[in-house]
């Protein structure tokens, strides 16, 4: 392959080049293909798409039938990222201005380690492995514009889902916030290995996978409020192909209750469709053989593998939740991504807040005090910025300490005795939108030592983790030590309390407005503020705001 | 007559008839006489190609026993018989323009093709001269042995056959063989104190042909030429490396089957039959000519300089208003789309721009499909300038262009050793699409400055096609050009465009449903309106979607060059279709779509023909003119073609081919004039005086004058 020699030409012209605009390239190893996106930023933080590449790829049939990825699925893959690189190269879009990210079919994959090596040493690219939270951040960043821009979702329950090769997200949003979050075992090419691996005959395929769907069904009714939904919006490649099917027989619905305006909603990228045409759409793609979709639609191998199922666990959903139209979204998690790179961090504003909703969901499932949690997360946060100086965490670590002290006490549920360890464990078996599997590993850490022993390396969760996750434990366990000791357990107290809060030599000093009596919380205090004292050398006090 | 299904004109047969429309310019007393000359030589290669690549390929189906009939209904079998009939009929026309009109012509204008019967001494001893030092030491004589196999000859090379008395009466008459090489001249001049004397190659040395052979007795000598069956392609399943797979091609197409074997009508029955016997050409397959083989040899004579006025007068394409050259094409194209009709407007701007691509330090990247280009050709040379000052060039050179692939092979290499990351054509399929899409880093961002053609990226073709360009940075058109090379380089699935529709996933599909459209907006009481110029018209699907919006009263107007396979005109069918064939001095190629498209006029540009292999296997572009003044433009030139009177052919429902004559009082049209006109007019409009400051024409940039 030839290479163009050194340049010798290129040059910039500053003045003329006032660097308004940047370029940044996301590259996605998915389940049926491989995705690359170049995307220049202006400085308004519009988003505009300049290349979009796309190679199938067999990485989910790989790991979800045999466990790993092959060496040629392997060799595959380098040689579309050598491709990709090129392009990127051709755009001159700096190595530091690409993200890589991979998804289940290579997280899921024994061999992810060997395969993500050979991945760096052939290409120089490096990997992120996306776990079901991060991709669930991504979408949510992705989909919010869509449920902003159309006036018929801005209010509704939507059911977000996007059905991939090997799990399906669910996201619920009730009236714009994200009220549940899950994450389900239910993928296209599981469904369509596991029909095969019964060898079952084409006809019957349709009927066992129905079944899997169904069964799955169950467990989400049993988590998601699902008849309250009054929309479904789906996502994903099979879905996006779909409605190019759709449109293209001219099946595309009005969309109803928003009389005005075009089906199609050319911004916020979601078209809507009747169920009967959906319906209608999947039974005629389940007739079709692979090879028969790849010459009928002009379709990927790897791609006609997974339409076929995914229409049918979406098609069931919409029968499940008796709607008589459904959404298609453009929107993808590489959009999320160039949106997180487009506005810096994605953990604050907005997102912040849909995990903290998230998180108080899950706090009413367990029926937690939410005036004290919610009194204990706006003090710990209010400590949290206090003290940017002395822990130097960012926007991320105040989220999960909010959220840890959101959840603090949900092992109440379980037990009174211990509770911090069954709020622990609680924690980090929920799915809490926005979070992957470390956040939840640390929030829940922070919860556990909201009380009793300090963190030790004996304690295996806590060993579990980095020095440097170890730290952030210890630091966001004792702010919200003190941050639960000042918040009593008034169940009639207003909880959006100001803390007034100063330094002195060797000590903090946090003022609590209309308090009244503070034996109580400096009682609380000898108990907590000795971590607090061990982590930051500071000791704390506590003073009736207004009375000196 | 054409006889065939009713529905369906067969592609061959009309082929035949466009080439017979080529003969009639030959024909023409109104076109100059060199111009006929070349005419008629345009006919004879043209049915070479014919007989190489369609006669081939029906004589393979034959053999292979195929007799699945056409879409016209005619079995391989048939169509070759109708073929051959056509074929001996237009030879004879072929014959009787060359010696009753134009070589009596010819003589008369001072261009005398000599005699060697009726040479003056002088002549004579001249040509021994030439025939003793030029073609004897060359010419080298094969002596036809009965017990070997016979020589091997060349397709289309022309080459002598002697016939040689026994030496005894125990001996038998021999043959011998004497191939002239290609590089050979077939026209020997002659000095004169006037015009222009030749002889022809082959007369010359049956003169002297003696000298071959001392001592023995020459019988008789005859010219005569093989044709060979070039249908066969590279097995690109197997083709591992797919360069030297192209080179396997071209060595076996050299060694095919004779398809057609030409003699010099005066041969003996026994001349005739050997040459038969040994090359192995079926009776139906030897044409005995009633003058010289090859007449496409007769374009040498017919540019022979001096005499201008036997030629057409100069139409020099004409610099376009909208673009100076002497200015950035950047900064000009960023303002407006720009849209050219070669060779009436010049192809300089489009040189400039990949040029320009070359040298500009903000380009990035320049991404071009090349095809059937030369390799002299400036825009190669801009493409390595690029790419050796480091920028990212690709160039998709289709090395499957049939008859170019050597030349294509060897250029190509010289593009890798720049640094061009060339791509030898994508597996089965030809990549027909003219286009090229430069990426530059601007103040606001990445900017696409794209150039979509009918035309291949050839500038000496470029003055002789009429061709459209689009040259435009519009956003939609520059993604969308951007993922048709990810597409074509393989980096990419091919993915749904913004704007563009590619074959042969697609443009087809586009195609049919614009024509349904204008049907269905018809039924619903709306106007409706298609004109469509193409250089044919076979594919089925299209010609049953046209057949069915003429059912629905839409008006159809088609200017289809060569080949249609459409009947017109016919009642309850196709009244409502008008076909016309332009055949004049510029070879008729762009490819322009209108749909009235309920008042929102869509104007398309497109590299493809309706043809099957166009549609569905090969990589082509369909390509929307969006720009209000482009589209514009391109309607009323493309309206144009409908007007000419002069040189224009209707097809009539029977299949034969019509000349158009002026309506009523209106006066003669001749559109290729009249876009020429029209050129000169905005040229002239642009520059109304000469200014102070000339135009010298620069050499193309080079390291001595940067």
């Amino acid at each position: 392959m030839s290479r163009p020699r050194k340049p010798t030409g290129i040059r910039t012209d500053s003045r003329q080049h006032e660097e308004d605009t940047r370029l940044a390239g996301v590259i996605e190893i998915g389940t049926t293909s491989m995705r690359l996106v170049i995307a220049q930023i202006h400085s308004d933080g519009t988003i505009k798409t300049l290349e979009s590449l796309q190679q199938p790829v067999t990485l989910g049939k790989d790991t979800f039938l045999t466990g790993e990825i092959s060496r040629g699925t392997s060799e595959d893959c380098v040689s579309a990222l050598r491709n990709f690189a090129r392009i990127l190269r051709e755009y001159r879009v700096s190595p530091g201005a690409v993200r890589a990210v991979a998804t289940s079919a290579v997280r899921e994959a024994a061999n992810r380690d060997a395969f993500l090596d050979r991945i760096s040493i052939a290409t120089g690219l490096d990997v992120e492995l996306l776990d079901e939270g991060e991709v669930n951040r991504f979408t949510y960043l992705a989909v919010r514009s869509s449920l902003d821009e159309e006036p018929a979702l801005r209010d509704a329950n939507v059911l977000v889902v996007e059905a991939g090769g090997g799990s399906m997200q669910a996201l619920m949003f009730r009236a714009g916030k994200v009220s549940h979050a899950h994450t389900y075992r239910l993928g296209s090419l599981r469904l369509r290995t596991t029909g095969q691996e019964f060898g079952a005959p084409a006809q019957h395929m349709r009927d066992i996978m129905i079944n899997q769907i169904d069964s799955v069904l169950t467990q989400i009714k049993n988590e998601l409020p699902l008849n309250r939904a009054t929309e479904l919006l789906i996502f994903g490649g099979d879905a996006r192909f779909a409605a190019g099917l759709l449109a293209r027989d001219g099946e595309t619905s009005p969309a109803p209750r928003s009389s005005a305006g075009p089906a199609e909603n050319k911004q916020a990228g979601t078209a809507c469709f009747s169920a009967k045409s959906l319906n209608a759409l999947t039974s005629k793609v389940l007739l079709l053989s692979v090879n028969e979709a790849v010459r009928k639609y002009h379709m990927s191998y790897p791609e006609a593998e997974t339409l076929g199922p995914a229409m049918l666990i979406h098609n069931r959903l919409c029968e499940e939740l008796g709607l008589k139209h459904v959404r298609i979204g453009n929107a993808t998690l590489r959009d999320g991504i160039l949106m997180e790179i487009a506005g810096g961090t994605s953990w604050s504003g907005d997102f912040a807040r849909q995990v903290v909703n998230s998180a108080l969901e899950i706090g009413r499932k367990y029926n937690f005090d939410s005036v004290h949690a919610e009194r204990t997360a706006s003090f710990a946060r209010q400590l949290f910025r206090a003290m940017r100086d002395e822990h130097r965490l960012g926007d991320r670590h105040e989220t999960l300490l909010g959220v840890a002290a959101l959840l603090h006490n949900i092992g109440l549920f379980v037990n009174n005795r211990s509770h911090h360890k069954h709020s622990m464990y609680l924690i980090m078996n929920c799915d809490i939108f926005g979070l992957s599997s470390m956040d939840l590993h640390i929030t829940a850490l922070v919860a556990r030592y909201h009380r009793r022993a300090v963190p030790s390396r004996s304690h295996t969760e806590y060993a579990a983790l980095d020095r440097e996750n170890r730290m952030v434990v210890s630091k966001l366990a004792a702010i919200l030590r003190i941050a639960d000791a000042i918040s009593g357990n008034k169940e009639d107290g207003p909880f959006e309390e100001e803390l007034n809060i100063s330094f002195g030599p060797g000590r903090i000093i946090l003022a609590i407005p209309n308090s009244g009596d503070l034996t109580l919380e400096r009682l609380n205090l000898r108990e907590k503020g000795a971590m607090f004292q061990q982590v930051y050398g500071l000791h704390v006090e506590v003073r009736n705001a207004g009375s000196n | 007559m054409i006889k065939s299904r009713p529905n369906y004109i067969n592609r061959e047969l009309s082929w035949l008839e466009f080439n017979q429309r080529v003969l009639n310019e030959a024909l023409d007393p109104s076109v100059p006489l060199l111009e006929r000359l070349n005419f008629l030589s345009i006919t004879a290669s043209n049915l070479d190609e014919f007989f190489m690549v369609r006669v081939g390929g029906l004589e393979s189906l034959v053999a292979e026993g195929v007799t699945r009939p056409d879409p016209a209904g005619m079995t391989p079998s048939q169509q070759l018989k109708a073929v051959c009939a056509r074929v001996k009929t237009m030879a004879a026309a072929q014959y009787a323009c060359y010696h009753d009109v134009l070589i009596p012509k010819l003589t008369d204008a001072d261009i005398r093709q000599l005699n060697a019967g009726l040479l003056a001494t002088e002549q004579r001893d001249y040509f021994r001269t030439v025939f003793k030092e030029e073609i004897l030491p060359v010419a080298t004589p094969m002596t036809v042995n009965p017990d070997e196999p016979f020589p091997y000859m060349a397709g289309l090379t022309l080459a002598l056959a002697v016939r040689i008395a026994a030496e005894n009466s125990k001996s038998r008459e021999r043959f011998a063989l004497i191939p002239f090489g290609r590089n050979m001249n077939r026209f020997i001049p002659c000095p004169s104190d006037s015009g222009y004397r030749y002889i022809l190659l082959e007369d010359l040395t049956q003169m002297f042909v003696e000298d071959f052979f001392p001592g023995v007795r020459i019988l008789e000598t005859a010219a005569f030429r093989i044709t060979r069956n070039a249908d066969m392609s590279v097995n690109e399943d197997d083709a591992a490396d797919f360069l030297a797979e192209m080179r396997q091609v071209l060595r076996a197409r050299r060694q095919s089957k004779c398809v057609r074997l030409e003699i010099a009508g005066a041969a003996s029955d026994r001349m005739t039959a050997f040459l038969g016997k040994s090359l192995d050409a079926p009776d139906h397959a030897i044409y005995r000519l009633p003058g010289p083989i090859d007449l496409s040899a007769f374009r040498t004579i017919a540019s022979i300089s001096g005499f201008e006025r036997l030629k057409y007068e100069s139409w020099q394409p004409q610099p376009t208003p909208e673009l100076d050259i002497r200015k950035s094409m950047f900064a000009q194209v960023a303002e407006k789309s720009v849209v050219l009709f070669h060779p009436y407007d010049s192809y300089d701007p489009v040189v400039r721009l990949i040029e320009e691509a070359a040298r500009d330090p903000n380009v990035l990247a320049i991404k071009q499909v090349l095809y059937r280009t030369g390799a002299d050709s400036s825009i190669v040379a801009a493409l390595r300038n690029a790419a050796e000052r480091g920028k990212y060039v690709t160039a998709v050179v289709e090395l499957k262009a049939r008859f170019d692939e050597a030349r294509n092979i060897e250029w190509a290499r010289m593009l890798a050793q720049s640094g061009v990351q060339v791509i030898y054509g994508v597996k089965g399929l030809k990549v027909h699409a003219k286009v090229c899409v430069i990426v530059r880093r601007e103040g606001k961002g990445i900017v696409r400055y794209v150039h979509f053609g009918t035309g291949n990226y050839n500038e000496r073709t470029a003055r002789l096609y009429s061709d459209v360009s689009y040259i435009s940075c519009a956003d939609d058109l520059g993604v969308d050009a951007s993922a048709f090379f990810n597409a074509v380089c393989g980096y990419s699935e091919a993915r749904k465009y913004r704007k563009i529709f590619s074959a042969p996933v697609g443009l087809r599909e586009k195609v049919l449903d614009l024509i349904a459209g204008e049907a269905e907006r018809k039924r619903q009481g709306q106007k409706a309106f298609i004109m469509a110029k193409v250089n044919s018209l076979t594919h089925p699907d299209v010609i049953a979607a046209l057949y069915e919006a003429s059912k629905a009263g839409v008006k159809i107007m088609l200017n289809v060059r060569g080949i249609c396979s459409l009947r017109p005109g016919v009642p309850g069918l196709s009244d409502n279709i008008n076909v016309v064939s332009i055949v004049d001095r510029f070879l008729e190629h762009s490819r322009i779509l209108y749909f009235h498209h309920g008042g929102d006029e869509k104007v398309f540009i497109s590299s493809a023909d309706w043809m099957t292999r166009n549609l569905d296997r090969r990589i082509e572009l369909l390509v929307p003119v969006d720009n209000p003044v482009c589209r514009k433009r391109l309607i009323s030139d493309l309206e144009t073609f409908f007007k000419d009177s002069v040189k224009s052919y209707w097809l009539l429902p029977d299949g034969r081919y019509e000349r158009t004559r002026p309506a009523g009082r209106r006066r003669l049209l001749r559109s290729q004039e009249l876009l020429w006109t029209r050129a000169k007019e905005r040229a002239k409009s642009a520059h109304p005086a000469a200014g102070s400051v000339f135009e010298p024409y620069k050499a193309p940039d080079s390291a001595a004058n940067r």
